[in-house]
């Protein structure tokens, strides 16, 4: 049962600022998902969470204990690493009991129990006796699981564990985790720079950006609702379009297209900074965000009503499952998301409709998002509205 | 054959190839078959050789003298390779442990490699002199009498330190680099599994490193026996009572004391035989431990 709490962590290694003080509570039991472009300080925050950086500042509390200065061993964490860290020179079953028999704390009847438990939750008995360059990589990262189970550690701490692994064993192992979480329920921590892993992994997903939380949310919470630019952009592939706008009375004027901002009208609207409604003042820029699923050709839907936008295909990408344009709305770029086996060539001019619940603003200068045209409290009944609509 | 050609012709390469096989012909094959020869005959300045077969052998095998040099060399090697092996290791840790200051500590522990044999000889007479040694006092005070230019005890163990001191930088500059190699991620994996410092060197560390670890015995094998001439003769010429007199001393002097260059040489072809013969053991024994990754 373990809760960890953050409190304006920070760590610099010399002129560098790797975490920029950060605050961030783990509670007891929670699939955490720590997700972030490379050099944005998510593994830093990691290690020090195992201790294997000290910090520069600011505390790490552990179910109320200051741990910040406390070593690694007595922090009763176990940590999962990408390249697995198996000792190549021990067999599979020593890997997993030279730690607990090093440390003393054991009697050997537990650990062979232990030993006996951790292989069957992970199925690795006929692994215990190989040498890991007798191992695939997903058996190594098994092993090196069972590893961090046997000694029933307060956290699991796992970076970047599944990065090392072929795409299709990637997703095998994803579910097993996933699996391994619910049937364990110990607190873990996960840091990963894969936006897909972060959202069907994470109970609650933290983006971070240049040694700072961006936002700390549920997976379609952050998608649906994200607080910034950066979020927006990072999460969901392909990335949100970003247009260069000017709100005036409650609509969104570009070069090439003027749509209504639904619920403007009210003076409205920030519920994902949760800084409550805020009037969206006129004449003010903007960045109008809307993500490439979100727009679609006007005659995929003949029954939709409201503005269409015209837009000339650049490139065609047909991913199978959809095609990929990539369009200029005047002289902003933009992805659309259409339906596959559609037949646009480049050059083609389209015309686009968009969902007016999945609009979003940011601030041009500072990123952060002010409005959502769908409220957060309000998303269920208006996302079912928007389903009939189709 | 490679698939690419680096020379434009086998002339270039030949000519190349010459100045080494040159050297090595003139220097080391040559003497070695002539040694192999003279070894069969009795010769020294100013007669002629004369061939007497198998006796300078025979002579060999049946010197009490020369049997007790045998033992000493071996046992001499076997205390200067562990000794080297174990203190540069242990010293290799503490240099990869510390945070500050590494590369400090590791010149400092460099430097007597640096030196010639003899100067290092010289060095290390000045520092356990029984009468003027810096460390003789210090020594003393523990209740030992240093006494190494009469005890024959006392004067293997001064030269084997000797000889240990001066092979340790090289020592460690290989074990530095191979003990950088290993992954941080297994060393923090042990020290989040509160692994202690020293059942981490030699549980996960020295196995990871045994290939340069072998590398060094094999080598510190060579030098323990060939290359600890210069302390023998500048610290206790063999003595006392022949308690230093390891075989590469003895048969120096055997040729250049006593000019008996018959003898010499057949002891020269014996030292081969016995540092091949430890060699082969060396290999057949740590090729079983060795881990060469994977």
């Amino acid at each position: 049962m373990t809760t960890v709490t953050l409190h304006d962590l920070r760590k610099e290694f010399d002129d560098v600022v790797a975490v920029n003080g950060i605050d961030l509570e783990i509670v007891d039991g929670e699939f955490l998902v720590i997700v972030g472009p490379s050099g944005c300080g998510k593994s830093t925050t990691l290690r020090l969470l195992a201790g294997l950086e000290d910090a520069t500042g600011g505390e790490i509390v552990m179910d109320g204990r200051d741990v910040t200065a406390v070593e690694p061993k007595d922090r009763n964490v176990a940590m999962v690493f990408q390249n697995y860290a198996l000792y190549p020179h021990m067999t599979g079953r020593r890997n997993i009991t030279f730690g607990m028999k090093s440390s003393g704390d054991f009697t050997d009847e537990a650990i062979d129990r232990r030993v006996g438990e951790a292989a069957e939750t992970l199925d690795i008995a006929d692994l215990l006796d190989r040498k890991p360059q007798a191992m695939s990589g997903g058996e190594r990262q098994r092993v090196a699981l069972g590893r961090a189970i046997v000694r029933d550690p307060d956290a699991f701490l796992m970076d970047e564990p599944l990065s090392n692994l072929d795409a299709k064993l990637r997703i095998q192992m994803r579910a097993e985790l996933a699996q391994l979480h619910t049937s364990l329920g110990t607190t873990t921590v996960y840091v990963t720079h894969d936006q897909t892993e972060a959202m069907t992994l994470g109970e609650r997903v933290v983006v971070m950006n240049d040694g700072r939380i961006m936002q700390v949310d549920e997976p379609q919470t952050l998608y649906d609702f994200p607080a910034n630019r950066f979020v927006a952009e990072f999460i969901g592939d392909p990335a949100m379009n970003m247009l260069p706008v000017d709100i005036e009375n409650g609509t969104a004027v570009h070069d090439a297209f003027a749509i209504p901002l639904p619920n403007a009208d009210g003076g409205l609207r920030n519920g994902a900074n949760g800084d409550g409604d805020v009037p969206i003042r006129d004449g003010r820029r903007a960045v109008l965000g809307v993500r490439p699923e979100d727009l679609y050709l006007a005659t995929e839907r003949p029954d939709a009503s409201g503005e269409t936008l015209a837009a000339t295909v650049d490139v065609t990408e047909p991913l199978g499952d959809s095609l990929l344009l990539h369009c200029s709305i005047g002289e902003s770029p933009c992805k659309i998301q259409a339906k596959p086996r559609s037949d646009i060539r480049p050059g083609d001019t389209v015309s686009i409709a968009y969902d007016p619940a999945r609009l979003h603003c940011f601030d041009p200068e500072s990123g952060d998002a002010f409005y959502h045209s769908e409220s957060d409290a309000s998303s269920e009944s208006v996302a079912a509205a928007a389903d009939q609509g189709r | 054959m490679s698939t690419r050609e680096i020379f434009d012709s086998r002339i270039e390469s030949a000519l190349l190839l010459l100045p080494t096989l040159l050297v090595s012909v003139v220097f080391l094959y040559y003497p070695t078959a002539l040694a192999f020869r003279t070894s069969f005959f009795d010769s020294s300045f100013g007669r002629a050789e004369v061939f007497v077969g198998l006796e300078n052998y025979v002579g060999l095998v049946t010197s009490s003298g020369y049997h007790r040099s045998i033992v000493i060399s071996v046992v001499f090697a076997a205390v200067v390779v562990v000794g080297v092996v174990v203190v540069s290791l242990y010293l290799t840790f503490l240099i990869h442990e510390v945070d500050t200051g590494q590369g400090l500590y590791l010149i400092s522990v460099i430097w007597p490699y640096a030196l010639p044999p003899a100067v290092g000889a010289l060095v290390f007479l000045f520092i356990t002199h029984p009468t003027l040694g810096v460390l003789t006092g210090p020594i003393e005070s523990l209740g030992v009498e240093v006494d190494w230019f009469n005890n024959g005890s006392q004067a293997f163990v001064v030269v084997a330190l000797a000889a240990i001191w001066k092979q340790i930088g090289y020592n460690v500059i290989f074990m530095i680099a191979a003990m950088n190699n290993v992954p941080d991620t297994l060393t923090e994996t042990a020290e989040l599994d509160g692994v202690g410092g020293l059942r981490r060197l030699v549980s996960v560390y020295v196995p990871i490193m045994t290939p340069t670890i072998f590398f060094l015995v094999v080598i510190n094998t060579i030098y323990a026996f060939f290359g600890t001439f210069a302390f023998v003769d500048l610290l206790t010429s063999g003595g006392p009572s022949n308690a230093t007199n390891i075989l590469i001393f003895n048969l120096y002097q055997e040729g250049f004391s006593f000019f008996n260059f018959g003898v010499a040489s057949a002891k020269s072809v014996v030292l081969f035989v016995v540092v091949g013969v430890l060699m082969f053991v060396q290999f057949r024994i740590t090729d079983r431990y060795s881990y060469y990754g994977g």
